[in-house]
């Protein structure tokens, strides 16, 4: 017997493969419609410290988490089409109201469910929260996760106190020439160069704001020894005396260090700034429900579930990052930290620092700053 | 008859093409009409005005091309150079010891690309495997060896050396040796023989090598992000930041078009000149 492939006999072989192939969506697309949940998400929400006891609760559905790289990355999906797949987003706080729910891709909560969890709440999101609100009313997504997003220092070379006082001229000071880093989330870095060159970034620039910006963000691109969008570099760099601070960063980046002990590692948030005597910018997640035309029930649970004390605090405390949660209002919630997971959050000066910081938004002219940023970053 | 079978042919050979069309080329399709969309729209029901190719000249987006195709030349001529010899030897010398070499360069392709160039950050950074151990031994320490243009280079021709070896040393295999003998025997230098025997015969595994390694490297971004510190922006993070950050498809399918059409012409013009049935195994 011989054993010979003929062009023939392999086109046939692969025809089949592909008749098999193109019938395996369908099986799956009938699995999808029992039940299942779908979460894009920043870290956290898909630890298995999170989801573990959801699916313990739901031992039938099927529920997947991912997490994404950027905001606007895990925003593009949903435009892109992703409506249909995922179930909740989560992403910071200007963008629910800002784009999403203006362009249909997030519906609102059931007030009469939600509402009563913000009197539990921190100070600051008791009120409630108004980013969680949509113009005309309606309750668009839950706050959870939060922290001050500034920039960071190793407090052995510069002290606390310094670089609140310095604030963002920290980084235009030609003695920091090549002692510091950029961490190169770009969005964040725009409001910040904004801010170092005392522009409000959240109101539109004029020409003479946008020289401003220009100069500034070269100023800081030319003297950063390196830039990475990797925190875990960034802090590493920081720790071994690479440099000194890193522009942009703040609890969210800072904690993993500080969590290993190596407090000297520390989140600052300026003492003063260009927005109403504020510097510094917080972050505050928040948790929406996809407008997926073929909804599922387990969303709005587990938006409820993860109000629950044990859950809250596997949010803050994932594997990765660690921050605060609006939760820790709650005694309950706020109990289950010890210590140094306080301190690795910098809970001793947090409502301070809160109270320097305006929220992040959306930039008013984010495609002409965009466009200067990334030109200053190309050199 | 024979129209019959063509026709039966072409059926068969359906199902091929559609996939073919549906995975590859609709992408493509759809890449291509974003960038000729007018800036910043997030569907293809827009009156095309091929803005993003303007703005891509207006922005010194050229820099980052130049970067991206500079290392990538770099690093494909390094290795070419570097994995000559080596794979001669895997080719001709080695015999069994080549099974052992082949198995442990694919064994670090097993390992993601970021953790094997984190491994590197670990070794070269200040207080790292090298700098810490120079320290604790001569008590001199000194900066680190990362955030610069060769270090990205570097970082290029570790990862994409199996790239260039395996399709070197089957091109070189395809070098009769008698050949090379019969050019000893007429008095040719070691040079000569290098030059006109086999580096004609080995074209095939030259061209494959050269040209995976060169587009692989061109679309590189990890090398100059973990172990370059950014010092330079590389085209494919600028395709990055204008479909994440800028929220600009058009810009970001307008900067991956130009790559490809780069690449493209590149890999057209090289395949065209060796023949590539010959190292598929087909001798004529």
């Amino acid at each position: 017997m011989t054993l010979t492939l003929t062009r023939r006999s392999f086109t046939l072989g692969s025809a089949a493969v592909v008749g098999l192939a193109a019938t395996a969506p369908l099986s799956r697309a009938q699995a999808m419609r029992t039940d299942r949940l779908n979460i894009l998400c920043w870290e956290g929400y898909n630890t298995d410290d999170v989801l573990g006891p959801f699916r313990d609760r739901h031992p039938g559905a099927t529920l997947r988490a991912e997490s994404g790289t950027s905001d606007p990355d895990m925003i593009n999906k949903l435009r892109a089409g992703e409506v249909n797949v995922w179930d909740l987003i989560n992403v910071n706080q200007p963008w629910a109201r800002g784009q999403l729910y203006p362009e249909g891709l997030i519906k609102p909560l059931d007030q009469d469910r939600f509402l009563p969890y913000f009197e539990r709440m921190l100070p600051e999101f008791t009120a409630p929260y108004p980013l969680a609100f949509a113009d005309d009313g309606n309750l668009i997504g839950m706050p959870q996760r939060y922290g001050p997003f500034s920039f960071v220092v190793n407090t052995d070379k510069i002290s606390r106190a310094t670089a609140e006082e310095q604030g963002w001229k920290l980084f235009l000071d030609p003695a920091m020439t090549s002692r510091f880093g950029i961490l190169t989330y770009d969005n964040w870095n725009i409001i910040h160069m904004c801010l170092t060159g005392d522009l409000n970034p959240f109101k539109p620039i004029d020409e003479a704001g946008f020289e401003t910006f220009q100069k500034t963000a070269e100023t800081i691109f030319g003297g950063a020894k390196l830039r990475t969008d990797d925190l875990v570099a960034m802090n590493t760099a920081l720790i071994n005396g690479e440099i000194d601070a890193y522009f942009t960063g703040g609890t969210y980046t800072a904690s993993p260090a500080r969590l290993d002990g190596l407090t000297n590692i520390r989140g600052i948030t300026p003492s003063a700034g260009p927005i109403d005597g504020k510097g510094g910018v917080v972050w505050i997640e928040l948790t929406s429900l996809v407008n997926n035309p073929d909804p599922s029930s387990l969303a709005a649970d587990f938006l409820e579930f993860v109000q629950e004390p044990e859950i809250s605090k596997a949010v803050g405390f994932a594997e990765g990052t660690y921050n605060p949660v609006s939760q820790m209002g709650d005694p309950a919630v706020f109990d289950l930290w010890d210590a140094e997971e306080l301190d690795a959050i910098q809970w001793d000066t947090l409502a301070d620092e809160m109270s320097r910081s305006v929220e992040y938004d959306v930039v008013a002219s984010y495609d002409e700053l965009s466009k200067m940023y990334n030109a200053a970053k190309r050199g | 008859m024979e129209r019959l079978d063509r026709r039966l042919g072409a059926l068969t050979a359906t199902p091929m093409l559609v996939l073919l069309a549906v995975t590859f080329l609709a992408p493509l399709i759809v890449v291509a009409a974003f960038s000729v969309m007018p800036s910043k729209v997030f569907s293809l029901w827009h009156q095309p005005d091929f803005s993003a190719y303007a703005e891509l000249l207006r922005q010194g987006y050229w820099k980052s091309l130049a970067w991206s195709l500079g290392m990538a030349l770099a690093s494909t001529a390094i290795l070419l150079v570097l994995c000559w010899p080596l794979a001669f030897a895997m080719a001709k010398v080695y015999r069994r010891f080549t099974l052992i070499l082949t198995v442990g360069v694919v064994m670090s392709l097993f390992v993601s690309e970021n953790i094997r160039l984190f491994g590197w950050v670990l070794t070269l950074m200040k207080g790292g495997l090298i700098e810490g151990y120079v320290r604790h031994l001569t008590g001199v320490g000194f900066d680190s060896l990362l955030y610069n243009v060769p270090i990205i280079v570097f970082g290029l021709v570790y990862v994409y050396l199996p790239f260039m070896l395996f399709p070197l040393a089957q091109g070189i295999s395809m070098v009769p040796d008698d050949a090379r003998q019969a050019a000893a025997d007429l008095g040719a230098s070691r040079a000569r023989i290098l030059w006109e025997v086999e580096v004609p015969l080995a074209a095939p595994g030259i061209v494959v090598g050269c040209l995976l390694t060169f587009v692989l490297a061109t679309g590189a971004v990890a090398e100059s992000k973990l172990l370059g510190g950014q010092v330079v922006v590389v085209i494919a993070d600028e395709v990055e930041t204008a479909f994440t950050y800028g929220q600009d498809w058009p810009l970001g399918s307008a900067l991956a078009m130009v790559l490809i059409a780069i690449v493209g012409t590149i890999a057209v013009i090289g395949v065209n000149r060796v023949d590539l049935d010959a190292i598929m195994g087909r001798r004529r």
